[in-house]
């Protein structure tokens, strides 16, 4: 599976979840300033996708996969990024231009930042982690 | 008037499932009328009913810090109304549940007849104080938990007779139609006034909009669009699909909605609505009409 393999699904979703037509989403369509994503489109979303891939993504999966091996601690402290911690989300979310990162974000302005991309990956890397818990069950 | 519908509490495990029942009587102040003449409550708020039953199994898990509000539906599956008379045996079962959202789906029956499903739920949770005291929520769910036996109380459906509240019944409609294109497309204008008699208890604290008073609303435009088209078939709303609410509607607020024809065969025809706030979408959702055979 691949960002590329799964980015039709993906799309069709997105365009259904956010009212928009499919031709406007690309993969470098962000959710919210580009596509007019809320915050309940974001449930929305997660729920169409775990069911359409069988799959669960844990609420803050993507800002966990950002965080990667640093401490909660080491990536904010009282919700802005460190810079350890902004140096880590632009590694995980490579797909988002730099001018996008600022110094000083918030936590809470992390979602603002994804793309449709980004929620391709996320299910590729979710379908892969189910496969392999699967095949050791 | 009340905006709470359950009527008793009878059986509920916190974050698990709750059953509970709503008697329909001539008392009921939102009561439509069919064709016949026939009072009934309106199938939104059944939909509503259900809705607040799962908001208070939440509500009791979460201790009354949080309260879920109206955010997604995938599907709302209309199968019959439920009439003045009708005892609803209401039953909600929470899928998932964590501080942010919580996903269930629901049931209402009429003695063994499935009258009106929920699927695919989605309630974000939000602070409570910030729509109701505390200690107010506490006492109203305190007033309605007075566990009991389903099937004590399922006998006690008064199908046969015939009730007829001794009044008007309460419309649910846009004020207005802004534009027709018979078979096509409508929009309508709805304002939105503090006097609506939802808001006391829709909430103390922050008067918002149902989301269920809005889909009531468009199934009525549904009506006059369907009246207007003057199609050769009649049509019958079977299912509200994919609704979401991703923004409160607040007192003064002036709702657009735009209504247009997704697909249309020969049993069933789909319509799209559209709903905004000063050029936002607030609302959308499909809904399912099938051929009327009766």
């Amino acid at each position: 599976m691949t960002i590329e393999s799964v980015f039709p699904k993906v799309r069709e979703i997105i365009a259904d979840v956010l009212v928009v037509e499919e031709s406007d989403v690309t993969l470098n369509s962000r959710l919210i300033a580009d596509l007019g994503a809320e915050s309940i489109d974001f449930l929305d979303l997660v729920f169409q996708l775990e069911k359409e891939y069988n799959i669960k993504i844990p609420r803050g999966q993507l800002e966990k996969n950002a965080r990667g091996e640093l401490s909660e601690e080491e990536f904010e402290k009282g919700g802005v990024l460190t810079a350890k911690g902004l140096t880590a989300l632009k590694a995980y979310l490579s797909e988002v231009p730099d001018e996008y990162f600022k110094d000083n974000m918030k936590v809470n302005e992390i979602p603002m930042l994804f793309t449709v991309e980004t929620f391709c990956k996320l299910i590729v890397a979710a379908v892969d982690a189910q496969s392999l818990k699967e095949s050791f069950a | 008037m009340r905006f709470l519908f359950v009527d008793r509490i009878l059986y509920s495990v916190p974050g698990e499932r709750i059953n509970g029942i709503k008697h329909i009587t001539a008392d009921d102040h939102y009561l439509s009328q069919d064709d016949n003449g026939r009072f009934y409550f309106p199938s939104s708020f059944v939909g509503e009913t259900l809705g607040q039953l799962a908001a208070w199994n939440v509500m009791k898990s979460g201790n009354f810090t949080k309260r879920p509000v109206a955010g997604v539906a995938a599907c709302a599956t209309l199968y019959r109304p439920a009439y003045v008379g009708d005892t609803l045996l209401l039953e909600s079962v929470i899928d998932s549940l964590d501080d942010v959202v919580v996903q269930y789906h629901s049931i209402a029956r009429v003695g063994n007849e499935i009258i009106f499903t929920i699927d695919g739920a989605l309630g974000p949770l939000l602070p409570m104080e910030d729509f109701i005291n505390e200690d107010e929520v506490r006492r109203q769910y305190a007033e309605l938990d007075r566990p009991g036996e389903w099937s004590n109380v399922s006998s006690m459906s008064l199908e046969s007779l015939n009730l007829n509240p001794q009044r008007s019944a309460t419309s649910f409609s846009f004020d207005a139609i802004l534009s027709s294109d018979p078979g096509v497309r409508l929009s309508a204008v709805k304002k939105i006034s503090r006097a609506a008699s939802y808001f006391p208890d829709h909430f103390p604290n922050k008067p918002v909009l149902p989301m269920t008073v809005l889909l009531e609303c468009q199934l009525n435009l549904a009506r006059e669009f369907i009246k207007r088209a003057a199609f050769e078939k009649s049509y019958v709303a079977r299912e509200l699909r994919r609704i979401k609410m991703n923004e409160f509607v607040y007192p003064g607020d002036v709702v657009t909605c735009s209504l247009s024809v997704k697909s249309q065969d020969e049993s069933a025809l789909v319509l799209s609505f559209r709903n905004e706030v000063e050029g936002k979408r607030v609302c959308v959702m499909e809904l399912l009409l099938v051929s009327d055979v009766s």
